[in-house]
């Protein structure tokens, strides 16, 4: 009998397909009300390490038989990256929920959706074929919506639930006609046959600049990006896990579409465009305004508006393998500090024990600036990292370098030499491990097509960014410097007031989904939900 | 805009009788601490001056909360034959009410009543929004005047924090004037008209508004306590600055501010909705006000008698086992150690386990954790200083700690400024607006080893914040000490100190070879509200600081010689050891026993030894409660469960805290030693044949027992009615400002008191809401004395607040009627 002949793409496939599987089979048998919880929670976890597992096996798979698609031979692997981290914040998710909601209705239903949401993400990160990825990510969205209004008596809850579907729906909608104007254009759904067909053509088709153009747009739409951003703010009113999972796992799903896609948009400049100038406002708006915040899990939660606007910018810069480190980066980063932010109080103990460090002026900012620089560009020569070559990466270097400055500035009484060392070193370690990563992620990935993006040697784009973000360095060190200033204070009701941009939002939303609520009656029977035992 | 202006002019006049009312409405709340020192707070205490049956009517009918569980739970009692027809003839007759018990039975098959709650023109609003307007006006003023609040009182979360210029006030119709995110139906430059146009003080803003509504001074009265109690929880935080600079002789009038705000809400929505025709129901619905009051006291007086009597079941027993033939003669085995425990009703379990443990050898008491000293307390090295004593007092002095001779305590200092400096700095690279972009995407990776390690399961104790920019190893080289040179006390005022306290503990003479003074405190993870678990004695601390400097004290040769000569003779063979009660663990921690001397290892070492038995026996009795109930004979398995959920991030139900507490026993331990008391009893030792003019017992009676009182209405009003006076789901706990409170998800007001996951387990309540019955082995008069000398105390029994026993040498019990003073024997015909 002659030996059944297993590709290694079907291996790949096999492994890959395992995970949605696997997680949707969990949810079907969790959410059986008849099941005991704790039963359904013990399914449900195995579930989880069976999911990672396999994404470990697809991962080992991809690198032992690597195959070349339109994106050249390191691409895979690293979808098989996203897959890994899908299931592994999954993993620790459910891990954790299984405890954090102990004793809470409604776990059945946390449990199936939770699976659910998960098998979704996982299965638009597996899928080769658009149109499985649009109804996967389509899907994903429905069932986190379930999660995000677990206490469907909060009505916050559902406002902002409201405002999500209403930003979803519209994305899908984007999607779903961007696929079609692909089918009609190439004639196909498979992605890499896509990508190759539209590097291979020196004109892309009007039909697919469209799809493109909305493709980009619907990344926008449910990375949160302004001023869609007042779901993402809002959904503190889920457990914390929910805000775990959409900030670390969902959310980011828009980056990894376009990184999946990024033959795609790289060569249409008119949604290279539109990501730059949406993401990098976003980024810089939003990072102002958590600044202002008071609360812990909203200052989270506009933390991610900003770092998704990064990431989309990153995209449309094509600079697509530092998107996707940005992406498993922050996943990581996020579902900790959600998962955390119980260990506040205590940070504010430890952090009232410290000395109390003067806030360094404007001269010792802009220093500690041109020594970041200094150090960037140090870590960029050592990594073989040529800046002149790509304007991109220069506005990239400018970011790292504003970014080291509260490392280098900030006096403390008496700083001993070894505390000013140490401030230089670890501002070059730092730097030499984003241009370490850099290098390493794209030599890895292999040089293909996307190189030849004329995004990455655009002066205009790369001087709009580092316009951007130092205005936004300077602005932090304006209300730093001067907090009862003319600047800070004329802009602080602005930016604590979100810059008003979601109230703008939600009476829209309420135009298409009025309020369901009564008014309150000024005589009721007011009794907490919970009294009642 | 002139008559606007003319109208602010004319409120240049102080009005002696609105600002009466004012301080009146702010009396009202109880004030909040921050979670760092979260310490148990009657939410009632402003209203001890009432009946707690007038004081419910009143908060029912301007806030909609309740005071007493829902009918149907009462019901339950009933059917499950806890709560019997001699509970209900007792409360019946304690009440001196005319109902029959079958009457009342009848009475208790009907629901509670339902509330008519005094309207805010707020709530008019609410009547004639549209339904493109987000939220009920009654939130998005609550909202509003949160999200202000925080930013006000932030420090520690935002980077770019609101200026403090001007006050709460001004700064907030600053804001508002700034706000284009608010609904509004006549346009923001209308909207900023009227907040220009609002006075510039807050009690002429609020005099403004009353002129603007037409109340008059009973209408007023009603509406700023309504007004109040709609932002309860900020309002809480104001009066806790306002306590604060209190205790400190100055004042506070921020809770004030925060009125006013409120209350100019009123008048801009009836100027931006038009309201001013519907403003003459509104006042006649005021009016109704008194008459609903009278009304809810009426109806719910049947509640109370169904609470009094569930109290009463839980007396009964109690004071059988506290009658004479109950109890056994003394143990005539000497005491090989004594151990002084706090008086936390978590002490009780454990106090009852050491001494079956070994076999009474170790004779226990209860005192206040904070072991009367009245210190606050700065960890070596930093300027981080906090009260370790009882909210009710004010520190007089600041301890920190002293290096042992083996590091140079210059380099450590040095060493951990350095250390904490550096980790303040990385914070800052990693939160910045134009940092955090860089930061993730050069050490967000590292993050991934972070989820891993925490969701293995550990059993690796959390850092200790005391222990932050610390080396391993240096903390265990670093001793709270009195202090050298010009700050520490004198001689003198130590041994005054000793003998003191001393003299509280009734521990005067008869001395064992080893005395142990142990505090307690608790470990959990990931926890806004651990504080609460602690020490509150101490402050919301663990007792340790206040156990080793207690311990240093009386090893001082120069303290004991001082106190040789006041007569408090301790014998030179006697040893004192501090230790930490664990109460998450139940484990026992032992601090500085390198001070003794190797005579007295042997001794040392049993104790361990039974101290380890007692931990054992102790985790076995909490296992079913915790759902550890398979590993209750599995002493290995259980003691690593316990560890692990003390390390484990996502556990909210850490242990139960004070959950159940019911009763406080001040009396020898003789009087309870041979009785069970579930973890539910606090428990002080006293020995009024000894106390000299009842010194003593005034203490006992103005500190403790109010302390005891506070944390029991705590639970009792967190579990009764979360809603207004606990803090909800912890799984939506959103903490704000870094240690000023939370918000239960997005935002709303901000949230006093317990979580419902500390209250109930998701099947079951864990803490049954009962007042605390106090008994006091003491004679009547001299308990008559301190409540007559002491108001406050004195109305805590008088309106209700608790219930009020003595116990006299033959183990009779008699109750002190809280109408007329009387003492009457409490019911002889117990059943056990």
């Amino acid at each position: 009998m002659p030996p059944t002949a297993i590709e290694p793409s079907d291996l790949r496939a096999l492994s890959g397909y395992t995970v949605p599987l696997v997680l949707l089979l969990a949810a079907a048998i969790t959410g059986r009300r008849s099941l005991p919880i704790a039963s359904a929670w013990r399914i449900a976890q195995r579930a989880a390490v069976l999911a990672l597992g396999a994404a470990m096996a697809s991962l080992l798979v991809g690198m032992v038989w690597p195959v070349t698609s339109g994106l050249g031979t390191g691409w895979p692997i690293a979808f098989a990256v996203v897959l890994l981290l899908i299931t592994f914040v999954g993993w620790v998710i459910t891990h954790y929920s299984a405890t954090y909601l102990a004793g809470e209705q409604g776990q059945h239903r946390f449990v199936r959706w939770l699976l659910a949401t998960l098998a979704g993400a996982s299965l638009v990160v597996v899928t080769g074929n658009l149109g499985m990825l649009v109804a996967a990510w389509l899907g994903t969205s429905l069932a986190l919506q379930n999660l995000l209004t677990f206490y469907a008596d909060r009505p916050q809850a559902q406002m902002a639930a409201h405002k999500k579907f209403l930003v979803s729906r519209l994305a899908d909608v984007c999607m779903i006609t961007a696929a079609f104007l692909l089918l009609v254009s190439f004639g196909t759904l498979q992605i890499d046959e896509l990508a190759r067909q539209i590097t291979a053509q020196t004109e892309v088709p009007t039909g697919a600049q469209v799809a493109v153009v909305l493709i980009s747009l619907a990344a926008l739409l449910k990375s949160a990006q302004l001023p869609f951003h007042g779901w993402l703010i809002q959904v503190m009113e889920a457990p914390t896990p929910v805000s775990a999972l959409l900030h670390a796992g969902v959310v980011n799903i828009g980056g990894f579409v376009l990184i999946r896609l990024a033959a795609l948009v790289a060569s249409v400049p008119a949604a290279q465009v539109l990501l730059v100038l949406v993401g990098s406002l976003t980024a810089v708006l939003a990072a102002m305004v958590m600044s202002t915040r008071i609360s812990i899990k909203v200052s989270l939660a506009w933390s991610t508006c900003a770092q998704m606007g990064f990431m989309v910018m990153q995209c449309g810069l094509g600079l697509f393998d530092m998107a996707l480190l940005h992406l498993v980066a922050h996943s990581l980063y996020k579902a900790h500090a959600f998962l955390s932010a119980g260990g506040t109080v205590h940070q504010s103990i430890v952090r009232r024990m410290a000395p109390v460090i003067v806030p360094p002026s404007i001269l010792a900012r802009v220093v500690a600036a041109a020594v970041g620089a200094s150090m960037a560009l140090a870590a960029s020569w050592l990594f073989g990292v040529y800046l002149l070559e790509q304007p991109a990466l220069i506005a990239m270097s400018v970011v790292v370098s504003l970014s080291l400055a509260p490392l280098l500035a900030g006096r403390v009484d008496k700083p001993s030499t070894r505390w000013q060392l140490r401030s230089v070193t670890t501002s070059f370690i730092v730097a030499a491990i984003y241009f370490g990563l850099h290098r390493l992620l794209h030599s890895w990935l292999g040089t293909n097509e996307l190189d030849l993006n004329p995004a990455l040697r655009s002066l205009p784009l790369a001087a709009w960014i580092i316009t951007c973000f130092v205005l936004l360095f300077a602005a932090q060190a304006a209300v730093a410097v001067w907090p009862a200033g003319a600047f800070a204070q004329g802009l602080y009701a602005r930016f604590y007031g979100g810059l008003f941009l979601d109230e703008w939002f939600t009476r829209l939303t309420l135009r298409v989904w009025p309020n369901q609520r009564q008014a309150l009656p000024t005589a009721s029977a007011v009794r907490s939900r919970e009294a009642v035992s | 805009m002139t008559t606007l202006i003319s109208n602010e002019l004319r409120f240049q006049q102080p009005d002696v009788a609105l600002n009466e009312d004012i301080e009146q409405a702010c009396k009202r709340i109880a004030p909040t601490w921050p979670l760092d020192r979260m310490i148990a707070v009657n939410p009632y205490w402003g209203h001890l001056d009432q009946r707690i049956e007038a004081a419910a009517a009143q908060l029912a009918a301007s806030s909609g909360a309740k005071l007493s569980m829902p009918r149907a739970w009462y019901r339950e009692h009933w059917q499950a034959g806890r709560l019997r027809r001699n509970h209900l003839e007792a409360a019946l007759d304690m009440a001196g009410n005319k109902l029959t018990v079958n009457e009342l039975v009848a009475a208790m098959q009907h629901d509670e009543a339902t509330t008519e709650v005094a309207p805010l023109v707020t709530n008019l609003a609410d009547t004639v929004r549209v339904r493109t307007e987000p939220q009920p006006w009654s939130e998005l003023c609550v909202h509003q005047i949160s999200q202000h609040t925080a930013a006000w009182f932030d420090d520690t979360q935002a980077a770019w924090g609101l200026a403090r210029t001007e006050g709460l006030y001004g700064s907030w119709r600053k804001a508002l004037a700034a706000d284009r995110g608010l609904p509004t139906r006549k346009g923001y430059s209308h909207r900023q008209n009227r907040v220009n146009a609002l006075p510039d003080t807050a009690s002429d803003c609020i005099g403004f508004v009353v002129e603007r509504l037409g109340l008059d001074a009973e209408q007023r009265r009603t509406w700023l306590a309504v007004l109040l109690g709609s932002v309860r929880g900020w309002a809480a935080w104001c009066a806790y600055e306002r306590w604060q600079a209190r205790l400190l002789d100055g004042d506070d009038d921020q809770i004030v501010q925060l009125l006013a705000m409120r209350a100019a809400w009123e008048w801009l929505l009836v100027e931006d909705l038009s309201l001013q025709t519907s403003l003459s129901d509104w006042r006649d619905r005021l009016d109704q006000h008194p008459n609903e009051v009278a009304r809810l006291q009426e109806l719910q007086s049947i509640d109370w008698l169904l609470q009094h009597a569930l109290e009463i079941a839980f007396q009964q027993p109690l004071q059988a086992g506290l009658r004479p033939a109950a109890v056994p003669r003394e143990p005539t085995t000497t005491a090989a150690v004594q151990a002084v425990f706090c008086i936390d009703v978590r002490s009780e379990r454990f106090r009852r386990a050491i001494e079956t443990a070994s076999d009474d050898a170790v004779r226990t008491r209860g005192f206040a954790g904070f072991f009367g000293l009245p210190v606050a307390y700065a960890p070596f090295g930093t300027d981080a200083t906090r009260p370790q004593l009882p909210g009710l007092l004010a520190p007089s002095r600041v301890m920190t700690q002293a290096v042992s001779s083996a590091l140079d305590g210059e380099t450590l200092r040095r060493q951990r400024q350095d250390r904490l400096g550096w980790q303040q700095r990385w914070r800052r690279f990693r939160s910045a607006a134009a940092s955090a972009f860089t930061f993730v995407e050069s050490c967000g990776l590292f993050y991934g080893w972070k989820l891993l390690r925490q969701s293995l399961a550990t059993t690796h104790r959390p850092e200790r914040a005391d222990d932050a920019g610390l080396q391993a190893g240096d903390a265990a080289c670093l001793r709270p000490t009195w202090g050298e040179g010009a700050g520490a006390p004198s001689p003198n005022e130590r041994i005054d100190l000793a003998a003191g306290v001393l003299g509280a503990m009734g521990l005067t003479r008869d001395f064992a070879r080893l005395v142990l003074l142990a505090g307690h405190g608790s470990t959990s993870t990931n926890n806004p509200h651990a504080a609460g678990l602690d020490c509150g004695a101490c402050g919301g601390q663990t007792g340790e600081v206040n156990a080793r400097l207690l311990t240093a004290l009386l090893a001082d040769e120069v303290v004991r010689t001082g106190l040789a000569m006041q007569g408090i003779e301790i014998p030179t063979d006697t040893h004192f050891v501090a230790g930490l009660h664990d109460t998450t663990t139940d484990e026992l921690q032992l601090f500085d026993i390198e001070m003794v001397p190797a005579t007295h290892a042997e001794d040392l070492q049993q104790l361990r030894e039974w101290l380890s038995a007692a931990g054992e026996r102790t985790r076995a009795e909490r296992a079913p409660s915790l759902g550890l109930g398979e590993l209750q004979h599995d002493a290995q398995a259980l003691s690593s469960a316990l560890h692990r959920r003390a390390a484990d991030w996502a556990q909210v139900r850490p242990e139960w805290g004070l959950a159940d507490n019911a009763a406080f026993v001040v009396a020898p331990r003789a009087r309870t030693r041979h009785l069970d008391l579930g973890g539910r009893v606090f428990l002080h030792d006293y020995d009024w044949a000894s106390d000299e003019g009842f010194a003593t017992l005034t203490l006992i009676m103005t500190a403790p027992m109010v302390v005891t009182n506070w944390i029991n209405l705590q639970y009792y009003a967190s579990t009764v009615d979360n809603q207004h006076f606990g803090s909800g789901n912890k799984v939506l706990h959103n903490v704000v400002g870094g240690n000023l409170g939370v918000f239960e998800g997005n935002g709303g007001d901000l949230r006093i008191g317990l979580s419902m996951q500390s209250l109930h387990d998701g099947e079951q309540w864990r803490h049954t809401p009962l007042r605390l019955s106090v008994y006091l082995a003491a004679p009547a008069e001299a308990i008559d004395d301190v409540l007559a000398a002491h108001k406050h105390v004195r109305l805590l029994v008088e309106n209700g607040w608790l219930h009020l026993f003595r116990l006299n040498n033959q183990g009779d019990v008699f109750q002190r009627l809280p109408v007329g003073g009387e003492w009457r024997r409490a019911d002889p015909s117990a059943s056990v």
